[in-house]
């Protein structure tokens, strides 16, 4: 009895080990196993939505599985570091904001730095705008601050970037208020309509909520798709915040790779259910840049985020 | 509501419905009863499949899966002590006590019977109350969810081991475990050790699975090993026992039912605090209510019940937030909505309103899920209890390497078979010297929630203490959470002796 207990047990180790090496096929022609696209944000919010429709379009053109995979945390930071660590082989994608991929390494330590990724191409701009909930006591940036000015408000930021620019704008005013970490647009929603904060930094998911919520000033460089009539913070203060939202692969990958993915994520970018998603649900344009030109507007962005760094330190 | 709700029957009931809502509770519990692998999994696999099919079998599908598989988890744990999924470990507590009576059957019933209770009146609680408690909901802030947590903590360690003290060392290892990796707020390292591995902290399917089903089949092999003759201890238990169990008989059980369906519906509807949570805060109320708390742990149905009918009513609750505020309730509902948005639909407040057609053909499909569910489960009993029947040592092995594999597969990631293996160890010592494993377990799922929001609230609130005061529902959990500990800690000493 014993010695059979030994084997059924030394078989079973053996079968998973069987098992286990299995999956570790040989490589071949790219792609030829599902393609990881890491979302560093919790899922609900507009990055994660837009992922998982644009990753059916891009397996489409790929010609093999996409699996979208959620790695919230640290303003997108902890799902970046993961794939900066990821084998560059073109199986672990990021589609991300381009800040996420700029302003921890420009500011903390973390495991990655400006080079650590090679960028494919962007895919559409986030719409960010500071927010509030449709009842709040102000109705534009300018109420917003005389309102601080007479009590301290809370306000829900979803990175230590959108964090610097909001308590920027605070000092440019002489005003303090108190930033509260959440992690993406899925945490910050409840929080704002439950009234538990005065004021949010949304990265667009405020489309999605049409009079619930009021956009007081636009953090892009321009103005919104959604919201034309607000002004931009640009106008008043200066700042805007870079808006790209970008597919990137850890430094090192292949350049056949990389070519091949910029072409089919072109692609994809043109499929219907996507751009009706993106233009009519969420408000946001589609606008596909190519690796090369991304390259440089990414390097003209990091210019402008060090001189904010600067002020703001 | 009623003609919306009959118009969407109208629209659900067809045949080719029915069938993929059945292959749908099919898959999930056969994918749920593996450990390692629960209705999260079940569901990311299975989603793709949906992309080709028009929206409504897509959904009432995927609904389908979510149901099977959060209570497949519920099988080896009943026949093995092996729980499939975090939220079935208290179902191990007595069903498998029950089993070794040779209730197996019994056992499974009782778990069949309380989950599609369960599902059944959270489901019915979703339709009637998805607008008006979407803005119960939004009361609760940072606040309110640290008093939950901490409210939530005190209360299993009272109920998971004879001595509380033991119960909360064994959570705040839960909760030590979990800050490893990023720092939610600064992005810096803790106690990553420069491995990349740990920096989105330890898997949760590998922790959870180690301690939990692996370091129980480990143990059950040397008991085997102990154990002159081992294919006769297997046998002898099986053929006595009750196997029939009448539904009067389980509704006699009303208000455990009735309690834990609230229970689970109640968690369910706040975001994030998850099934795991909903299921021991049951099983905990039913002990105390119980006249007699000391048969729990050693085979009552009611400690079934309590856990598989909670647990299966976050299903239909989750969908609260996801439907009102377009805010997923757990992972599962987050992969929902993912397929509500490829399939056209945009979840948040004006889904009701710009699909409501659709979302009511959906509350049709999962009462009529419910129905297929408790016929599949039916038929799957006769072919699980086989495995009740097979002597342990052809059992255990494929069981350990289910283990292996359903911990592998969902990050492909060797090391977190490492850390399951690592865990099992932990789960191992803690059995041995008395610590509740499940309060380790449970530790570490919600520690990283526990830490979030406490930070946050300490923020919001300026580290004022006196905050507390505008908040009564914190408040009350707070003074629950005293009332609790007090009352664990009195009896604990009588129990121990």
């Amino acid at each position: 009895m014993n010695t059979l207990h030994r084997r059924a047990v030394l078989s079973a180790a053996f079968a998973a080990a069987a098992l286990l090496t299995g999956f570790e096929a040989a490589k071949a022609d790219y792609p030829e196993k599902p393609v990881t696209l890491v979302i560093p944000y919790k899922a609900g919010g507009s990055t994660e939505t837009m992922a998982r429709v644009y990753s059916k379009a891009l397996a489409k053109e790929l010609g093999a599985n996409v699996v979208v995979k959620t790695r919230p945390g640290a303003g997108g930071a902890v799902g970046a570091s993961e794939v900066a660590a990821a084998k560059p082989d073109g199986y672990t994608l990021l589609f991300a904001a381009s800040t996420s991929l700029m302003w921890p390494p420009l500011t903390q330590k973390v495991s990655y730095d400006l080079e650590s990724f090679t960028y494919v191409g962007q895919i559409t701009e986030y719409q960010q705008a500071i927010v509030a909930k449709a009842d709040a006591p102000f109705n534009s940036m300018d109420e917003l601050i005389e309102h601080a000015k007479k009590t301290n408000l809370n306000f829900a930021d979803q990175s230590a970037m959108s964090r610097s620019y909001i308590n920027f704008i605070g000092g440019q005013e002489g005003v303090k208020w108190t930033g509260i970490p959440t992690k993406g647009g899925g945490e910050m929603v409840p929080f704002l309509l439950g009234g538990k904060i005065d004021f949010a930094w949304s990265g667009g998911i405020h489309n999605r909520y049409g009079d619930k919520m009021k956009v007081l000033a636009s953090m892009n460089a321009g103005r919104l798709l959604g919201s034309p009539d607000v002004p931009s913070v640009s106008e008043k203060y200066g700042v805007s915040m870079p808006s790209q939202a970008v597919i990137v692969v850890p430094k090192g990958t292949p350049d056949a790779v990389v070519k091949k993915l910029e072409s089919a994520m072109e692609a994809a970018t043109k499929d219907k259910a996507f751009g009706d998603l993106v233009t009519n649900k969420l408000k946001f344009p589609v606008k596909f840049v190519g690796s090369e030109a991304l390259k440089a507007d990414i390097a003209k962005t990091i210019e402008g985020l060090k001189q904010v760094i600067e002020k703001t330190k | 509501m009623i003609e919306s709700l009959l118009a969407g029957f109208e629209a659900a009931f067809t045949l080719v419905n029915l069938a993929f809502i059945a292959a749908g509770v099919t898959l999930g519990i056969l994918i749920g009863a593996i450990p390692g692998l629960g209705s999260v999994t079940a569901l990311a696999i299975l989603i793709p499949i949906t992309f080709y099919m028009s929206p409504l079998p897509a959904i009432a599908f995927l609904v389908g899966v979510n149901k099977g598989g959060t209570s497949g988890g519920a099988i080896p744990a009943i026949l093995l002590n092996s729980p499939g999924t975090p939220e079935a470990a208290a179902s191990a507590f007595d069903g498998y006590p029950m089993t070794q009576r040779g209730e197996a059957k019994r056992a499974m019933k009782y778990a069949l019977y309380s989950s599609v209770t369960g599902d059944m009146i959270s489901d019915v609680l979703l339709i009637i109350l998805v607008v008006p408690f979407a803005a119960v909901a939004l009361q609760f802030g940072p606040l309110e969810y640290t008093a939950i947590l901490i409210f939530a903590f005190s209360l299993l360690a009272g109920i998971s081991s004879s001595s509380p003290t033991k119960g909360l060392i064994a959570i705040f290892g839960g909760v030590f475990l979990s800050t490893i990796g990023l720092d939610p707020v600064d992005s810096t390292q803790r106690m990553t050790f420069d491995q990349v591995n740990l920096y989105d902290g330890l898997s949760i399917s590998a922790v959870a699975i180690g301690c939990l089903a692996l370091a129980s089949v480990i143990e059950q092999m040397f008991d085997l090993k102990r154990q002159q003759s081992a294919a006769a201890a297997a046998g002898q238990s099986q053929s006595k026992g009750r196997t029939a169990l009448p539904i009067g008989e389980f509704f006699s059980h009303w208000k455990t039912i009735g309690r834990s369906a609230l229970i689970g519906s109640g968690v369910g509807m706040l975001p994030g605090l998850g099934v795991t949570l909903a299921a021991f805060l049951s099983y905990g109320a039913a002990k105390r209510a119980s006249a007699e708390p000391e048969s729990f742990g050693k085979g009552n149905p009611q400690g079934i019940i309590a856990t598989e009918a909670a647990n299966s009513a976050v299903v239909g609750a989750n969908l609260v937030p996801t439907i009102a505020l377009g805010v997923p309730g757990n992972i599962a509902a987050a992969l929902l909505i993912g397929a509500f948005i490829i399939h056209g639909i945009v979840p948040g407040p004006f889904m009701m309103t710009m699909h409501g057609e659709l979302i009511y053909a959906l509350f049709a499909s999962m009462l009529m899920a419910n129905g297929v569910h408790l016929v599949i489960g039916k038929l799957g009993i006769p072919i699980w209890s086989l495995v009740a029947k097979t002597p342990k040592s052809v059992i255990l092995p494929p069981v350990l390497i289910l283990c292996i594999v359903g911990v592998y597969l969902p990050g492909q990631s060797l090391f977190d078979v490492g850390v399951m293996l690592a865990f099992a160890g932990v789960g191992l010592a803690m059995r041995r010297t008395g610590f509740p494993v499940v309060c380790l377990v449970i530790g570490f799922l919600l520690g990283g929630m526990l830490e979030t929001s406490l930070r946050q609230s300490l923020l919001l609130h300026k580290s004022d203490l006196s905050a507390m005061l505008g908040s009564p529902i914190a408040l009350a959990f707070l003074a629950l959470t005293a009332f609790v500990l007090v009352r664990a800690f009195r009896r604990a000493p009588k129990e121990a002796s």
